[in-house]
């Protein structure tokens, strides 16, 4: 692990970068509770709409203060979500201020916040129609978005390792059943095959339940692909002459698929892990667009979008309501990169 | 001395082709036998056969093959044997060795019965020194390493369990002359310090003259003649064998024309029911193409042609 991560860092800076944003982005959604300045669905009735909060070391005498604050905002026209600032009221921000109770990695209740002001109030990213804000809800909304992708994909190449690797290493009449199933999956568009599967069940499901359902549907589309080319693999791989070498030196088979045969789908299998995460992002994005996926007040990257979309209003007038799109693609970059990065380095003979 | 190995009128094929027609020979400890003959006489199917690991349509159709007094073609977990009893060599080092793992990975996990890690990497290390590797060859890997290499650490493979016998593939044919003979001194002293038996099998009779005390000759997938390595070289009894030593290039002065051996080796899916040598030989007489010969023993050595004697294969 160690000495890939050195090798990335040699041969593809960016795909060494992206690894980094890409923990970054991991660790912050993991830790939303502990980052984010307000409950996830905590609705500020008074600013709907805000825009981006700006946070300043002068004021407008321009003086220094080595603590920032921001500047309390004011809405003045409840119809054009038109913002004024009050100048004369600075508000400072503060580290672990108090603010409502609320559990923290479902382990502990605290009442405090990693940053905040006492008065008036900082939305990094502004605030959505209901006055929530963003920032707090696209650390919350990476949970579901970026755990999708990493479950999605560990169940998907866990049944097409599984089906894959058996179709390959036993072949014959299994190869054949197992193909044809695998066939079956691959004939619908996925797109289609997705909705169809969402139809299957009932609309009124809890956010876990949705959840889970929107990772399996995903990785039920996802590993059929994988499993056909894996099983190619494999057929290839058991015929090198290493394998034979490797059966002359009187290993078991168990420790022959899975010491030569497996590993050497990696350079392949594990690129493909990354470039596949996006998908699921992005499956689920499409699954919340339309509605189907995971339900507010709960917030994921696709629900969280699926509001401006068809809003002019909203789109003219609050662009910053499409962060989470950015955040969508940061994320694709990133794993796109580190899975090009990754392709190199994995070969030995690329050292 | 004692027997390591024998085999006992071996067929091996399926109903469509048959690969090696009675098979007969025996390896005795610190012998080194070889086995020589043309391209797809089936010398690799033979090595292939004593550990078991023949192609998935071909099958070991008749026969016994007495290893150590255990008949290998009715035991079932072969695991058990291969790279600890017999270990095995092969032509083209680098598509041998797995390219994701470096050398010393790849031998500690040939060694079996030692648990702890740290015996295991100095066993290896041991080994490795054996050959005539350098030490960090145990951090390399396959493609990091020249063929002559590549070959001491398949070497070094087989060979780290201490086996009875060694199979050898044609290690030295994908190598250079300097590097190849390089390897064969080696496996000369490995047979000497580890009083180890070994099947050469090689297409260079010379070589195999060089190395072995035993040469078995070998013609579509049969045994055509056998002896100690001076008599077969020195006085070939089977008109094969003698085109095959008048063909060395070290019989010729310079500017002679070498002669070559005319007409094709017939195919094992249509072998004439005569002598499968009697359309390319000079001696043929009229049963030759009618029956198949049958082993004839001198003393020691064996021939399959009827210019010795009238013993047809039933
Ligand atoms: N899977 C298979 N099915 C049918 N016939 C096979 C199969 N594998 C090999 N053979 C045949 O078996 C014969 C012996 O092959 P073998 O590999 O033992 O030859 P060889 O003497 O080692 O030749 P070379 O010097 O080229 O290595 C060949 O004629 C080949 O056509
Ligand atoms: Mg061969």
């Amino acid at each position: 692990m160690k000495i890939i991560l050195k090798r990335l860092k040699k041969r593809n800076k960016l795909s060494y970068i992206s690894f980094w944003i890409i923990i970054f982005l991991y660790l912050s959604a993991l830790l939303a509770d502990l980052i984010s300045p307000y409950p996830y669905n905590k609705q500020f009735r008074d600013y709907p709409l805000c825009p981006p909060t700006r946070i300043h070391f002068f004021d407008y005498n321009r003086k220094f203060h080595l603590r920032p604050f921001v500047y309390e905002i004011r809405l003045v026209n409840p119809a054009l979500n038109k913002y004024e600032i009050v100048k004369e009221k600075k508000c400072p921000i503060y580290f672990l201020v108090k603010g409502e109770r609320r559990k923290i990695l479902g382990l502990f209740y605290s009442d405090r916040y990693l940053f905040g002001t006492k008065e008036g109030k900082v939305f990094l990213f502004g605030t959505d129609i209901h006055g929530r804000d963003i920032f707090t809800r696209i650390l919350y909304g990476a949970r579901i978005s970026l755990s999708i992708g990493i479950i999605g994909v560990s169940i998907s190449f866990f049944l097409g390792f599984l089906i894959g690797g058996i179709s390959g290493y036993f072949g014959g009449k299994i190869d054949n059943f197992l193909m044809r199933l695998v066939e079956i999956f691959m004939m619908f568009p996925s797109f289609y095959l997705m909705l169809s599967l969402r139809a299957v069940f009932p609309l009124n499901l809890s956010s876990f339940q949705i959840y889970l359902l929107i990772v399996i549907i995903l990785s039920l589309i996802g590993w059929a692909g994988l499993a056909r080319i894996i099983r190619g693999m494999v057929l290839s791989i058991k015929e090198e002459e290493y394998i034979l070498a490797a059966r002359a030196l009187g290993l078991s088979t168990f420790r022959i698929i899975f010491k030569h045969i497996i590993p050497n789908t990696f350079s392949y299998t594990i690129t493909a892990i990354t470039l596949s995460i996006p998908g699921y992002i992005l499956g689920e994005s499409a699954l919340s667009l339309l509605g189907l996926g995971i339900q507010e007040p709960y917030p994921s990257w696709g629900n969280m979008l699926s509001v401006c979309v068809g809003n002019l209003r909203v789109l003219s007038n609050a662009p910053w309501m499409l962060t989470p799109g950015f955040f969508i693609f940061l994320t694709i970059i990133c794993f796109n990169f580190l899975g090009d990065g990754l392709r190199d380095v994995l070969d030995p003979k690329n050292w | 001395m004692k027997k390591i190995l024998e085999l006992k009128n071996i067929y091996v094929g399926n109903e469509e082709i048959k690969i090696l027609k009675n098979i007969n020979f025996e390896v005795k400890k610190g012998e080194v036998l070889s086995i020589v003959g043309e391209s797809g006489c089936g010398k690799s199917m033979t090595l292939r056969t004593i550990i078991k690991l023949l192609p998935k349509n071909i099958k070991i159709l008749k026969g016994k093959i007495l290893f150590n007094e255990l008949d290998i073609t009715e035991i079932q977990d072969m695991e058990r044997i291969r790279g600890k009893e017999i270990g095995i060599i092969f032509q083209e080092p680098s598509s041998y060795l797995n390219p994701l793992f470096t050398i010393g990975n790849q031998i500690e996990e040939a060694i079996k019965n030692e648990k702890s890690k740290k015996l295991c990497k100095e066993k290896v290390f041991k080994i490795l020194q054996e050959v005539g590797l350098p030490e960090n060859v145990y951090y390399l890997y396959p493609h990091q390493l020249s063929g002559g290499m590549q070959q001491r650490a398949m070497i070094a493979m087989a060979i780290v369990n201490n086996p009875f016998l060694l199979l050898a593939d044609e290690p030295t044919t994908a190598l250079d002359v300097t590097t190849a003979l390089g390897i064969i001194n080696l496996l000369k002293n490995l047979v000497a310090t580890h009083n180890l038996s070994v099947i050469f099998v090689t297409h260079d009779i010379s070589l195999a003259r060089f190395i072995s005390d035993t040469i078995i000759v070998m013609y579509a997938g049969f045994i055509i003649e056998k002896g100690t390595s001076e008599e077969i070289y020195n006085q070939p009894l089977h008109p094969y064998t003698k085109k095959l030593i008048n063909c060395l290039p070290e019989k010729y002065r310079k500017r002679e024309r070498i002669l070559t051996i005319e007409g094709e080796v017939p195919s094992l899916k249509n072998l004439p029911s005569g002598c499968p040598f009697s359309n390319r030989c000079d001696f043929k007489i009229d049963i030759c193409e009618k029956y198949l010969p049958g082993e004839i023993k001198f003393e020691n050595r064996i021939v399959r042609c009827f210019k010795y004697g009238n013993i047809v294969e039933s």
